[in-house]
């Protein structure tokens, strides 16, 4: 009977519960989708809010299942607001007097009549002989400094400090969960220090900086594998791609730091710049790390010639029954249609096989400096640019065109 | 696409420390691709005192392309041509970086003047007198600075004034400071010795 109200956090894919949570994870149950200020008085958002505007019947309510409210029919028969654990009391007071309509629900005290005390215990006696691990954790503690409204009588765990979010959230009997807080709070908190401190950075080309620029896809960094300047993505990437119309060498000046001139082979997008070796070491190797997990379209399963051979970071897999598989070499090398001076027919189809595959998402955006116009061929920038698309916590995904349920469940966002 | 908005930004920096370096930049024309940069001769080289005037261009593609630059004063220098005033440095070419700015290519414009590369010449005739007569190299850019960078420093109305005060006639100073060219001293000179 706990779970039978469809927990809205998982409804939008967003529970981090997970099977801890006391509400329901199933979609055949009904949501809670009654406004709890419009039945304790004044609803702010009238008849624009998302909730159900339902007035409580009170006086038909027993003392047991205080409050059933007048629900949708659907959901009339499984719905008890009251008896979920979990809601809170000061949201699902439904049996509080309904008050008039100048009073805004959030000015009520808490606890403000023997009446609403009496039906607290009865409501909640059941949780308090629960298991004291079973027992969910107080959100009124967790989001103050500590304090719940309702102090020693409240049926739920009172969480302890956070040291590092300061929030009362640690679960006193759940070791595990206790864990997996403190460590993704660690996490997020060293995230955020690193973004504040980012913040300063300019980018020595465009003279910005780097995190104030106008478009999310610029506010990135553009970190060079051999040195340690700072420039913004778009930037970095625009000088090592600018043709040589300009006159400018590739081996001694495009393909090298704009400030110290050492030469690096390949840029790394990052939305934080690092402070120590290991701290690059780490954004380094994630972002190699989400590469290998792509297909290499030059290697195209095996039946392709990838140019960056045994040191290409995407993934280099051999179907079988592709050439690889049966030769155990990789097939020869096509000349590119655009250097050959005579057209042959294998050219000449080789152009239009070359035209085919570009059609497919373009998944090619290490800037290598050995075949500088193999990756940039098509000379689409943007595309790489935009498929470098930002995670909520600031982590880079390169998108996929893979169906949406693949794509969710194989994403990795911390 | 040029990036106007840094463009803007080194001219605020370049006006900012412009007491320190002496290096100056403005704008020739209101789109900021046209600028007009000077800057002082090095002190302890023929160039010293004189005042050089760059003329720069902005292309497209900066600050991903070099700005293109040529002087305009006359320079007696083997790496800047003695009749365009083209100039053979190689961060201006193949080994531009977009971390340079404007002022910072004017500064090796300026080191350029005193350590000239005579091997990798621009005006080969330079580069000869240079390599086979030093001395008459440098007697040729310090008279090109004396002549061509400072003549700017008092107006022709000024010197007229100053030569009439030291009793010759308006008409024959006039006549004088146009035959030098508008250096003061050379018409002096003339005055005296005509």
């Amino acid at each position: 009977m706990a779970k039978r109200v469809l927990c809205k956090f998982f409804a939008h894919g967003a529970c981090l519960k997970g099977e801890h949570c006391e509400f329901s994870h199933d979609w055949k149950d009904p949501p809670n989708n009654i406004c709890t200020y419009y039945q304790k008085g004044v609803c702010s958002y009238g008849s624009r809010c998302r909730y159900e505007h339902v007035k409580p019947s009170r006086p038909e309510s027993s003392a047991s299942s205080s409050s059933m409210v007048s629900l949708p029919p659907t959901a009339e028969s499984s719905v008890g607001v009251t008896t979920v654990p979990g809601v809170l009391p000061e949201l699902s007071a439904l049996s509080r007097p309904y008050l008039p309509p100048n009073n805004p629900a959030w000015n009520l005290e808490s606890g403000d009549s023997g009446h609403d005390d009496s039906l607290e215990d009865s409501d909640f006696g059941e949780l308090r002989d629960l298991k004291p691990a079973d027992r969910p954790i107080c959100s009124f503690a967790a989001a103050g400094a500590g304090n719940c409204p309702r102090g020693g009588k409240c049926p739920h765990v009172h969480g302890e400090l956070c040291p590092t979010c300061g929030k009362h959230c640690l679960h006193p009997f759940r070791p595990e969960e206790r864990e997996e807080h403190i460590k993704t709070c660690e996490k997020k908190q060293k995230h955020l220090e690193s973004l504040r401190r980012s913040q300063e950075i300019e980018c020595s080309v465009c003279l910005d900086r780097v995190l104030s620029k106008p478009t999310a896809a610029e506010r990135k960094f553009g970190l060079l594998s051999e040195c340690d300047h700072p420039f913004c993505i778009s930037c970095i990437r625009n000088w090592r791609n600018s043709s040589a119309t300009s006159g400018v060498d590739v081996n001694t000046a495009l393909r090298t730091c704009p400030i110290c001139r050492k030469l690096s082979y390949f840029v790394i997008p990052s939305v934080i710049w690092y402070y120590t070796p290991e701290e690059k070491m780490e954004i380094v190797d994630s972002y190699k790390g989400k590469l290998r997990s792509i297909d290499c379209k030059h290697f195209n399963f095996g039946n392709g010639n990838c140019p960056f051979g045994t040191s290409c970071f995407y993934k280099h897999m051999v179907k079988p029954g592709s050439y690889m598989w049966k030769y155990h070499r990789p097939p020869p090398r096509r000349p590119t249609a655009r250097r050959s001076n005579f057209v042959d027919m294998d050219s000449f189809l080789d152009a239009f096989e070359h035209l085919i595959r570009d059609d497919e998402p373009d998944m090619f955006d290490v800037d290598f400096d050995t075949d500088n116009d193999h990756a940039y061929r098509d000379g689409r920038l943007e595309e790489v640019v935009l498929r470098h698309l930002g995670a909520e916590d600031g982590d880079t995904v390169i998108a996929k065109d893979i169906r949406l349920s693949d794509f969710l469940s194989n994403m990795n966002i911390r | 696409m040029i990036d106007f908005s840094r463009v803007q930004k080194e001219l605020q920096e370049c006006s900012r420390d412009m007491e320190a370096s002496g290096i100056k930049v403005t704008p020739v024309s209101d789109n900021l691709v046209n600028l007009s940069g000077t800057i002082p001769g090095p002190i302890g080289t023929p160039y010293e005192g004189g005042i050089f005037k760059i003329d720069i261009t902005l292309p497209d593609g900066y600050p991903f392309e070099p700005p293109k630059m040529h002087f305009v004063t006359k320079v007696w220098h083997p790496n800047v041509s003695s009749q365009s005033g083209a100039i053979c440095l190689d961060i201006l070419k193949d080994q531009w970086s977009p971390a340079l700015t404007l002022k910072t290519a004017l500064l090796s414009v300026q080191a350029l003047l005193s350590a000239p590369e005579p091997d990798d010449p621009q005006d080969a005739v330079v580069a000869q007198q240079y390599l086979r007569d030093y001395q008459t190299f440098l007697g040729t850019a310090r008279y090109w600075t004396e002549t061509f960078a400072k003549t700017s420093s008092l107006g022709v109305e000024e010197k007229v004034q100053k030569l009439v005060e030291m009793g010759f006639p308006e008409a024959l100073v006039r006549s004088s400071l146009e035959a030098v060219g508008g250096d003061e001293n050379l018409a002096l000179e003339k005055l005296c010795s005509g």
